[in-house]
């Protein structure tokens, strides 16, 4: 029964989350709470020659000043500190470990008192002697040193080669800055003890269950004593993957003080915490003056830390979207002396399907060709790189869709050839493409006699919508309302859940509740079967349903019985079943979803003033389970989208090796003054392959192609192609 | 952060105001709005041995009509000169200005005296003040005096006021009769400072301009007149090849440097666009046209 799944139904914990009940890693609180303060380093490199806490150790109600020299003990090796998502090649960081300075901001002191304006005027009064190294932040320096991470999955022929004989050749570099998620929510952690040594501690995260381990590894706790839970989250957006060093420093203060603590970072601090990298990328196109291409080839240099090599797929999405029989791509990094970078919602396609699809648009003004049709005649129903179908791709009804609702017909092709007053008018479009992943997961359903579930799995929800879409299909397959399901999510000592991010939670926890359900309903109609005269005495598990209360019979739906009935004759208060669902490696099909966007501007061409005036982005992501808020991530990511174009960049100082930005009056974003009409379409997508319920999920699609989209409508407006984000007022001169 | 730990005292008037700053020795502050003053103390930027609270100070919150001149006491609050009927009629380029002055709430505590005492290079009421060719009188306690407010902005975040002087009162010459005004500002978001704005008026009798005159702001550490393109105006109708050698000379007139919001090169742009565009809307007011 789909009385809740597909439907626009509103956030579950919205009512909790305007009203305040809803808390927060850095609002759950204690008597005794001691309040930590970071102590930034002023340098980019070197180390740290000696710390004199003995002024911040005389104010009054300061109790501990932590350095790498008096800290509790912590995990020597470099593994200890390896969480679910770090790198595979690398050190990751270790906060207050030793005397080495990595960065510009990095926390070399944490100061602890009985109240935060306390610990907060106290770290003011650290004083710090270093011995300066030499270092480097520029991307653009560091280019020619770049290495090579990932070799290409595959040559597809050979594409210099094939780029070189083209008959129309299209080759361009393209920029994106340093980056930014700014959260609304900073990074928090209050740890707290629980008794007999147990400790729980409320973090900001996206994976509680990581947070857990990694903190168990680092500090030797055994797993039963050290809990993270983490109800909400106020926003992450990849930056919340890894463990961050305010949760160590917490536990480090809690450790040392056998005090709660809490350590809640300032908007400056959380710039170290991660970012998007900075990243080159160069884009090669050969074409047919039919619009069939010949060669692709992308290479991308981004930026990573000295001490590890993150690294994304920025580059084989050329590879595989469109028809090419040749195609090489390539990553490469370049070390400077800044925090590792991270993922940041949609990790490699924001960026290389950016550097794609303008590349696309630049193609099709050399061809003379409509960018939609230049699309379609490169369409391809088969990954390319792989040569394997899709277990669903309607991407070319997305095109139909997207263009219809934009009105993309009545676009006059010439640049600056389309005027608003005295404002230039330009209309672009762009492709994007994210991967359908999914992960083992497991929830653990708890159904009580008078007709309530609870479900429970340490998934996060980090404000996309994961209470809401887990509540339906638990009320849908359990045939209960929607207000008598509970969820439990955020919390370690639940059953497992991986870290929220790649749009994988929602296929995977939904799944791990179906089929929790199923176990669910086999007891169900295990007891059914022995009430007397069981009208289900001959049905089988899949032969019934849970529907308004009842077991029922789904081929005759008058054979039923009630759920209250079935438990109370068998004397079974409570039903409680945990199931963990696995996904089987298929590597038959590619699993993707897609979209188009399309991007309306108006320019003022005189101030370079910009406005994306209209956006409609169709996505073809399979089974829509919440259309309300799904919207909500697409309308989010072309929100994001808008600001990548037009506005964010962290702007940094070469000689000091710092970001001079760190703040939201600095780091623009769009805001509701920038925003207008943003039109979202799920295009239908039935997929019984990719899993039984046909779910791919949405939380980074949104973003992808949107800023090309608006670059390739500004280029539309003025005829001027600017490569490098974010296209700021001053670009367009 | 929380400010440093200061001394306070509330003036009750100008006089008690300005001998508490004597006696201070250089290390006192005045706190008006304290829309810029305390940011920068719970920054700790600055650390002043002592307040000087004039708020309760009476009768330092005024606008005031003369014969040929508007008094504003150095304590009217923004949101007051910009809803002043008075002003809105003697000088409506100055209500204009107000509403690009940072936001509501602000403007609802932020003072006159302060904003020019301050001196930001790319705030909006030193250049008004330049633009109108206001006159600043200053006290302390070895008496008052009178600057110019050409001569008051010495460079950014720096004016000719003592640290024992607080400034009293402005005044601002009435415009002429047939006197049309522009006002054009870029910010990246609306109530930044200005990455560069440009204020204009225009006198003009007989289909010819009398008198010109343009200040600019954001485009250097003060506001700046730019003289020469004014004289350029004298004379003529306004036309667009006028305009682009007036545009010209203002660009010529500037010195922009680079910072965060934008290069120098896009100042120096701007500062010629919105030159025409507050031109344009100055010779269409002076015609009589809203």
């Amino acid at each position: 029964m789909n009385a809740y799944i597909g439907t626009s139904t509103s956030r579950i914990d919205g009512r909790a989350k305007v009203t305040g009940a809803a808390k927060y890693a850095g609002e759950f609180n204690i008597d005794g709470l001691v309040y930590g303060a970071v102590v930034e380093s002023t340098i980019a490199k070197g180390r740290i020659k000696h710390i004199d806490a003995s002024e911040a150790l005389r104010v009054r109600g300061v109790l501990d000043v932590l350095t790498h020299q008096n800290r509790p003990r912590m995990a020597d090796a470099s593994a200890a500190y390896k969480d679910d998502v770090a790198p595979e090649e690398g050190s990751p960081f270790r906060p207050l470990y030793d005397d080495k300075i990595m960065f510009s901001f990095q926390p070399i002191a944490l100061v602890l008192a009985e109240e935060w304006e306390t610990a907060r005027f106290a770290a003011s009064l650290v004083r710090v002697e270093y011995e300066t190294a030499a270092f480097t932040t520029d991307l653009q320096a560091q280019r020619n040193s770049a290495f090579v991470v990932e070799k290409p999955e595959s040559h597809r022929g050979n594409a210099d080669k094939a780029f070189a004989a083209a008959a129309v050749r299209h080759e361009a570099e393209y920029f994106i800055p340093i980056e930014h998620h700014n959260a609304m929510e900073p990074f928090a952690a209050t740890a707290i003890w629980d008794g007999g040594g147990k400790l729980t501690i409320y973090n900001k995260t996206q994976g509680v269950q990581n947070v857990q381990r990694y903190l168990c590894s680092v500090f030797n706790m055994k797993p039963d004593d050290l809990r993270v839970r983490s109800p909400f989250t106020g926003g992450a957006f990849g930056s919340g993957l890894r463990p961050q060093y305010e949760t160590v420093l917490a536990v480090l203060g809690a450790v040392k003080l056998r005090r709660p603590v809490r350590l809640a970072l300032t908007r400056r601090q959380v710039y170290t915490v991660g970012y998007r990298p900075a990243t080159i990328e160069h884009v090669a196109i050969g074409a047919k003056p039919d619009g069939t291409l010949d060669a692709i080839v992308h290479e991308a240099i981004a930026v990573t830390s000295q001490h590890e090599d993150f690294s994304r797929n920025d580059t084989a999405w050329s590879g595989q979207l469109y028809k090419s029989p040749t195609a090489r791509y390539e990553h490469r990094l370049a070390r400077v002396d800044l925090p590792t970078p991270c993922d940041m919602r949609a990790p490699g396609a924001a960026t290389g399907v950016y550097a794609l699809e303008c590349a696309m648009d630049e193609l099709a003004v050399a061809l003379k060709l409509d960018p939609v049709d230049l699309r379609l005649r490169c369409y391809s129903d088969r990954d390319q790189h792989t040569n394997r179908p899709y277990t669903s791709k309607q991407l070319r009804e997305c095109y139909r869709q997207g263009a219809q609702a934009f009105g993309w017909s009545k676009r006059r092709a010439a640049p600056r050839s389309m005027r608003d007053g005295t404002e230039l008018v330009g209309w672009g479009m762009a492709s994007g493409v994210w991967e359908a992943l999914q992960m083992e997961t497991a929830a653990r359903i708890t159904l009580t006699a008078n007709g309530h579930a609870e479900v429970a799995s340490a998934v996060s929800d980090i404000g996309t919508g994961t209470y809401t879409i887990m509540a339906q299909v638990a009320a849908d397959l359990l045939g209960l309302p929607l207000d008598n399901v509970t969820i439990k999510l955020g919390d370690s000592t639940l059953p497992l859940g991986q870290v929220e991010g790649g749009s994988w939670t929602a296929a995977s926890v939904s799944h791990a509740i179906a089929k929790t359900a199923g176990e669910i309903r086999k007891e169900l109609l295990r007891l059914a079967q022995a009430v007397p005269d069981s009208p289900l005495a001959n049905a089988t598990v899949d032969g019934v349903a849970l529907v308004d209360g009842r077991i029922v019979h789904k081929r005759a739906p008058d054979r039923a019985v009630s759920i209250a009935d079935a438990m109370r004759q068998g004397k079974v208060d409570r039903i409680e079943r945990e199931g963990t669902v696995q996904f089987e490696d298929d590597d038959s099909h590619a699993r993707n979803t897609h979209s188009a966007i399309f991007a309306e501007v108006k320019i003022d061409e005189e101030l370079g003033v910009i406005r994306v005036t209209r956006v409609v982005n169709a996505v073809a992501a399979g089974r829509i389970l919440n259309t309300k808020t799904a919207s909500s991530q697409i309308m989010g990511g072309v929100v994001w989208g808008i600001g990548m174009a037009l506005h964010e960049e962290t702007l940094l100082d070469h000689r000091f090796g710092r970001f001079m930005n760190p703040n939201i009056a600095e780091y623009h974003m769009p805001v509701n003054a920038d925003v207008y009409d943003i039109k979202v379409i799920f295009v239908d997508e039935p997929d019984t392959r990719i899993n039984p319920m046909g779910i791919k999920g949405v939380g980074e699609i949104g973003i992808v192609g949107t800023a090309a989209a608006i670059a390739n409508a500004i280029y539309h407006a003025t005829g001027k192609r600017v490569r490098d984000l974010p296209i700021t007022l001053d670009k367009l001169r | 952060m929380k400010p440093p730990v200061f001394d306070y005292i509330a003036a009750t008037s100008t006089d008690m105001a300005v001998a508490a700053l004597a006696a201070a020795g250089g290390e006192a502050k005045i706190i008006a709005g304290g829309q810029s003053l305390m940011p920068m103390l719970s920054f700790r930027l600055l650390r002043p041995s002592l307040l000087v609270d004039i708020n309760r100070i009476p009768g330092l919150a005024y606008i005031e009509e003369a014969d040929t001149c508007l008094r504003i006491g150095a304590l009217t609050r923004h949101f007051q000169i910009e809803t002043s009927p008075v002003i809105a009629r003697h000088l409506p380029v100055l209500s204009a200005a107000m509403t690009h002055v940072a936001h509501l709430a602000i403007r609802n505590r932020g003072t006159i005296g302060g904003s020019l005492s301050h001196g930001d290079p790319a705030a909006e009421l030193p250049m008004i003040a330049v633009l109108l060719d206001a006159t600043l009188h200053i006290e302390s306690v070895s008496g008052q005096r009178a600057v110019r407010a050409q001569d008051f902005f010495l460079d950014a975040l720096t004016v000719d006021l003592d640290s024992a002087e607080v400034l009293a009162e402005i005044i601002l010459p009435k415009l002429p009769p047939n006197t049309g005004w522009g006002f054009e500002e870029i910010a990246r978001r609306h109530g930044d400072f200005a990455i560069a704005a440009v204020a204009a008026t225009l006198t003009v009798s007989d289909g010819s301009i009398r008198q010109a005159r343009i200040a600019l702001t954001g485009v250097g550490p003060t506001p700046v007149r730019a003289a020469a393109a004014e004289t350029l105006l004298i004379g003529h109708a306004l036309e667009n090849k006028l305009v682009e050698s007036v545009a010209r000379a203002v660009r010529a007139a500037i010195a922009p440097e680079d910072d965060l919001h934008a290069s120098a090169d896009y100042r120096r742009h701007l500062a010629g666009v919105l030159t025409d565009r507050a031109l344009h809307a100055a010779w269409r007011r002076a015609q009589g046209e809203p």
